[in-house]
């Protein structure tokens, strides 16, 4: 503390940087004394304490102490076993669920899928900035489904894509035989994971161009008065100046696949055909609420967010370092 | 020049494909919620010969989409007032404010931006059974507000952090306690941010299922995204009051959208460039 005055703790940030001593002689011009007015000593010196305290206490009880509650319950055994410490028990049993392979395996083709689902928005996200005609009704459009529940979307989808639905009415005039779009295991992986890049994309899109928002015009007017075309434009000037933004869109759209696909499997799928369509937050829900296996589920739980701090430091990593490179 | 306007009319056309192909599906729900279950058999595309709301009223009475819209409704309004509270408070208090242990405050809150719901379900259920909060609208109301507190106290510091501290000095210099500067400076001056923040956690806790579905087992606590999800089993050879049902839940957030869509972009945007 600089200095002895009647408020040592609490004082704008600003008294800080510029040093106390400005703020003192200007109350005393005023002839007032800040402290004393309402409330006394002690309740303005705990101001800032009483202010972040509901939600330091919030966050601190329903989300960090859950969190190690829920390692911790992951080396304790369910049912009879209820309490007991089992050590990796659950973890081996979990490697060797087959559903829980699945659901491994599926996060893996989502990750594949990944590049896709971060490319179509940024493209999308160009072609807006570059003002194609009508690029403020695309906008609006393209986000449009990013606000409804996934509930909403898959209900939708499972009215459009059912075996006697209207998809399969259409290609049957064009004698293509129907298909079992949510009922055959090699398809329906495809297809939720579709719903979902479909009905998410224009989050990432209005991501994207929060980010070109920020992008120097000049550059872009200096390359095309060196006759650059629209390739070497996104490759030479718009990647290398978004690298940021295009790296909060691959890990935002890696978490929205690992976290929010929860309402379109439970609608459009639940978890079937045959496991196939089974992702770690559903196995989760699956053997917490219907098998009543908490302390698996718990160590799913756990996988999970390894997973999704490993993707997270990942592609950080590589995205900074072909930063560097170019 | 005009080799680079044909370029932009043709990458107009498949643009305004994909356009259609994200509104259709909504479009098709809607002409089909004002079908007859005969219309829909016998031609699933034709536009409706009429506009017909049984099917709408069917779904909102005796399917109880009514209900559960007032549930979510009544969850949904306390949890964000709770959470511009909060946020704002603590938004606040660890822009303007000087205090031991702030940094490490603010640290801890973002912290639990990187825990998923997922990732804490099972031992937030058993926290919400142990202190009988489990199936009442307080305890669904509390894993809203902590599931989305994170990301408001983010954004409404960041937003703060804009705000000159000079006018926290002049207001503290005429006297003004600090919850005074909170109420009557810093509460209006975030409107902007926090009408962002509120639309973006309304949408949120609306459309939202897992939750819900964990923390609400009893079928008259229903939330109406629930509600949508129990359409299914019921309804899956009535697709007009499936649809119905849908339309119902869809409605709200397409009113939402329509007015509020700049708030909407502007609060995802300010989340991500501020990250």
């Amino acid at each position: 503390m600089p200095m002895g005055n009647t408020q040592p703790s609490v004082r704008p940030a600003s008294a800080g940087r510029a040093g106390g001593a400005a703020v003192t002689p200007a109350a005393h011009r005023h002839g007032t004394r800040p402290r004393r007015t309402r409330g006394g000593l002690g309740a303005e010196r705990y101001a800032p304490y009483i202010l972040v305290l509901p939600a330091v206490l919030i966050i601190v009880l329903l989300r960090l102490y859950p969190l190690l509650l829920g390692v911790n319950f992951s080396f304790t055994g369910d049912g009879a076993q209820n309490g007991t410490a089992v050590g990796f028990g659950n973890y081996r049993e979990l490697f060797g669920d087959p559903l829980f392979r699945t659901a491994l395996s599926n996060v893996g083709l989502l990750v594949l899928l990944l590049p896709v689902a971060v490319a179509i928005p940024g493209l999308l996200a160009t072609f807006i900035y570059l003002r194609v005609p009508g690029h403020r009704f695309y906008r609006s459009v393209y986000f449009f489904p990013a606000v409804l529940s996934p509930v909403i979307v898959g209900a939708i989808f499972n009215l459009l894509l059912a075996f006697d639905g209207p998809l399969n009415a259409v290609l049957g005039s064009f004698g293509v035989g129907p298909v079992d779009w949510l009922g055959d295991p090699d398809i329906a992986m495809f297809m939720v994971a579709g719903v979902h890049i479909w009905a998410t994309f224009g989050m990432a899109l209005v991501v994207f161009l929060a980010g070109f928002a920020t992008l120097d015009a000049a550059l872009l007017d200096a390359a095309r008065v060196d006759g650059a075309t629209l390739r070497q434009v996104v490759w030479h000037v718009i990647i290398p100046a978004l690298s940021r933004t295009i790296q909060f869109v691959f890990v935002t759209t890696m978490i929205g696949m690992l976290t929010s696909m929860f309402g379109l499997l439970f609608v459009m799928t639940s978890g079937g055909p045959e496991g196939s369509t089974y992702l770690p937050e559903f196995y989760i829900w699956k053997q917490q609420g219907q098998m009543n296996r908490p302390a698996l589920a718990s160590a799913a739980s756990t996988i999970l967010f390894m997973i999704m701090l490993v993707v997270g430091l990942l592609q950080i990593k590589l995205l900074e370092r072909s930063g560097k490179e170019d | 020049m005009s080799r680079l306007r044909l370029g932009r009319w043709l990458v107009a056309i498949p643009m305004s494909l994909l356009a259609l192909a994200t509104i259709y599906p909504l479009l098709f729900t809607a002409n089909v919620a004002m079908k007859t279950r005969r219309d829909y058999i016998l031609d699933r595309f034709g536009l409706t010969d009429a506009l017909r709301f049984e099917n709408i009223s069917t779904a909102w009475n005796s399917v109880g989409m009514g209900r559960y819209f007032i549930n979510s409704l009544f969850v949904v309004t306390v949890s964000v007032l709770l959470l511009l509270l909060f946020g704002s408070m603590a938004g606040f208090a660890l822009s303007q404010l000087r205090f031991r242990g702030s940094s490490a405050l603010f640290l801890g809150c973002l912290a639990g931006l990187f825990i998923p719901f997922q990732v804490i379900m099972v031992p937030l259920a058993r926290i919400m059974a142990d202190t009988a909060l489990i199936d009442t609208y307080p305890g669904l109301i509390l894993v809203y507000v902590a599931q989305f507190l994170p990301f408001t106290v983010f954004l409404m510091t960041s937003y703060y952090k804009g705000i000159p501290p000079e006018i926290v000095d002049a207001a503290r210099i005429d006297g003004s306690t600090v919850y005074g500067v909170y109420r009557r400076i810093m509460l209006p001056l975030g409107t902007p941010a926090l009408l962002s923040v509120g639309i973006l956690n309304a949408l949120f806790c609306w459309n939202d299922v897992l939750m819900a579905l964990v923390m609400m087992p009893s079928a008259d606590h229903r939330t109406l995204m629930i509600g949508v999800t129990s359409l299914r089993g019921q309804y899956s050879d009535n697709i007009p009051t499936f649809a119905s049902g849908v339309l119902i839940a869809a409605i709200p957030v397409l009113l939402v959208y329509l007015f509020l869509q700049r708030q909407i972009a502007d609060g995802v945007a300010a989340g991500s460039t501020k990250g």
